[in-house]
C-alpha cells in the first residue's frame, strides 16, 4: 500500500516540496521525511475532508519544520497587507509555471513560505501565524513585503526583456 | 485573473528515483505480507480457533439471555438490529464492491504493520479506490483475493455465505455488523431483507 500511495501522490507532493524549499537537495529531504510521516500517521486519518488535502498539510508542516531548522522568522513591524496591490501579481498569469517558479524562488525563504501558504494554499493569516509560531501581524507584513519584492523582480525582468528588444532592433 | 495560483497549486514534478528506495529503507517495521502468505501462518490459525471459540461462547450466552426475556422485548430488539444490520450490509457491500472492481492487483493488498509490528491485527488496512486507507477484516481480504473481479465473489463463496446467512437470519440472535454475513450479500438476499 505504501508504494501505491507514493505512486499516486509523489509528483504533486514533490511539487509542493520544490515550492517551499530553496534547492532540490532540501526538497528531496522534505519529500522523504514527509512520506514517512504520512505512513506513520495513516491510522490517524479519520476520513474527514480530502485525503490529498490531508497529505498536503503534512508536507507543508514538514517543509516548515525543515525551514525552522535553518532560519528563524522574527516578528517584524506591521505593514498593511494591501500596501502592494495585487495588480502587480497579475503579470504572473501570462507566464509558464516554470517561469513563475523561478520568480518565486528569488524571494527570501521567509517571504516565499508566507506567500505560498496564503496566496497558493489559501491559509488565513491566523492559520499561518499558528503554524509558523509568529503573530498575525508578522504574517501580513511578510506577505506585503513578499508581494513588493515580487513586483520588483517582475519589473526588473520585464525591463531586461524590453532592453534586449531595443538592442536587437538597433 | 491570477491563474498563477492554480498553476502553482497543481504544479507536479516526478521525483528522482532514489527517493522511494530511501523511503522504503527508512520505514520502521516495513513488512509487506501477501494475503496468500498470511494463510500459511500457524499463529494466525491458532488465533482464529481461539477467536471462534470466544465468539461461540459469546453467542451462546446471548442465546440464553434472549430466550429467557419476554416476547415483546425480543421483537423490538430484532427490529432495531435488522435495521442496523441492513445499513451495515449496504455500506460493506459498497466498500467491498468498489475494492473488488478497482484495477489494482488484488495480491498487492498488504498489511499496514507500521504501528505495532508483530501484533496480530483485527483489521487489515488496504488502499481504497482513491488511494485512501480502508480498514477491512481479514475475512473480507480473503474474499477479495477469491473474488477474481466477480462481484458477488465466486459461486463457492456465495454458497457458503448464503448458507451462513440463512443460519444467522433464522436464528433468534441477529448477527452483529462484525459478522461475515454482513460483509458479502448478494442482491437477492438484500431484496429479501428489504
Amino acid at each position: 500500500m505504501q508504494k501505491l500511495l507514493y505512486d499516486r501522490f509523489s509528483s504533486k507532493m514533490y511539487g509542493v516540496c520544490l515550492r517551499y524549499t530553496d534547492n532540490t537537495e532540501d526538497a528531496n529531504d522534505v519529500m522523504q521525511e514527509g512520506f514517512i510521516k504520512v505512513y506513520k500517521s495513516l491510522p490517524k486519518f479519520r476520513g474527514e475532508g480530502s485525503f490529498e488535502g490531508w497529505i498536503r498539510r503534512i508536507f507543508i508542516n514538514t517543509s516548515i519544520e525543515h525551514f525552522r531548522k535553518k532560519v528563524k522568522l522574527y516578528n517584524v513591524n506591521e505593514v498593511h497587507e494591501n500596501t502592494i496591490e495585487d495588480v502587480a501579481l497579475d503579470a504572473l498569469d501570462s507566464l509558464a509555471t516554470k517561469d513563475i517558479l523561478s520568480i518565486i524562488n528569488e524571494l527570501s525563504p521567509g517571504y516565499k513560505q508566507v506567500f505560498n501558504m496564503h496566496v497558493v494554499e489559501g491559509y488565513s493569516h491566523k492559520e499561518i501565524a499558528d503554524m509558523l509560531g509568529i503573530t498575525e501581524g508578522t504574517s501580513k507584513s511578510q506577505l506585503a513585503r513578499a508581494k513588493g519584492a515580487l513586483k520588483k523582480i517582475i519589473e526588473s525582468r520585464t525591463g531586461a526583456i524590453k532592453n534586449n528588444d531595443k538592442e536587437e532592433k538597433k | 485573473m491570477q491563474n498563477f495560483k492554480n498553476k502553482l497549486y497543481d504544479f507536479e514534478v516526478t521525483p528522482p528515483e532514489n527517493i522511494w528506495s530511501n523511503i522504503s529503507k527508512d520505514l520502521p517495521g516495513n513488512k509487506i505480507i501477501k494475503i496468500t502468505d498470511r494463510k500459511k501462518s500457524k499463529n494466525l490459525y491458532y488465533l482464529a480457533i481461539a477467536a471462534a471459540s470466544l465468539v461461540v461462547i459469546f453467542l451462546g450466552s446471548l442465546f440464553f439471555k434472549y430466550n429467557s426475556s419476554s416476547p415483546g422485548d425480543s421483537d423490538t430488539t430484532t427490529t432495531v438490529s435488522t435495521e442496523k444490520m441492513r445499513d451495515s450490509m449496504a455500506l460493506n457491500h459498497k466498500i467491498l464492491e468498489s475494492i473488488i472492481h478497482s484495477p489494482k492487483e488484488k495480491h498487492e493488498i498488504v498489511l499496514n504493520d507500521l504501528q505495532s509490528p508483530g501484533i496480530p491485527k483485527k483489521y487489515i488496512t488496504v488502499a481504497g479506490p482513491e488511494g485512501q486507507p480502508v480498514k477491512i477484516s481479514p475475512k473480507a481480504a480473503t474474499l477479495i483475493i477469491a473474488a477474481n473481479n466477480d462481484f458477488p465473489p465466486k459461486p463457492t463463496w456465495s454458497k457458503k455465505v448464503d448458507k451462513w446467512q440463512k443460519i444467522m437470519l433464522s436464528s433468534t440472535i441477529s448477527p452483529t455488523f462484525a459478522g461475515i454475513a454482513d460483509l458479502v450479500v448478494d442482491a437477492s438476499n438484500m431484496e429479501k431483507l428489504q
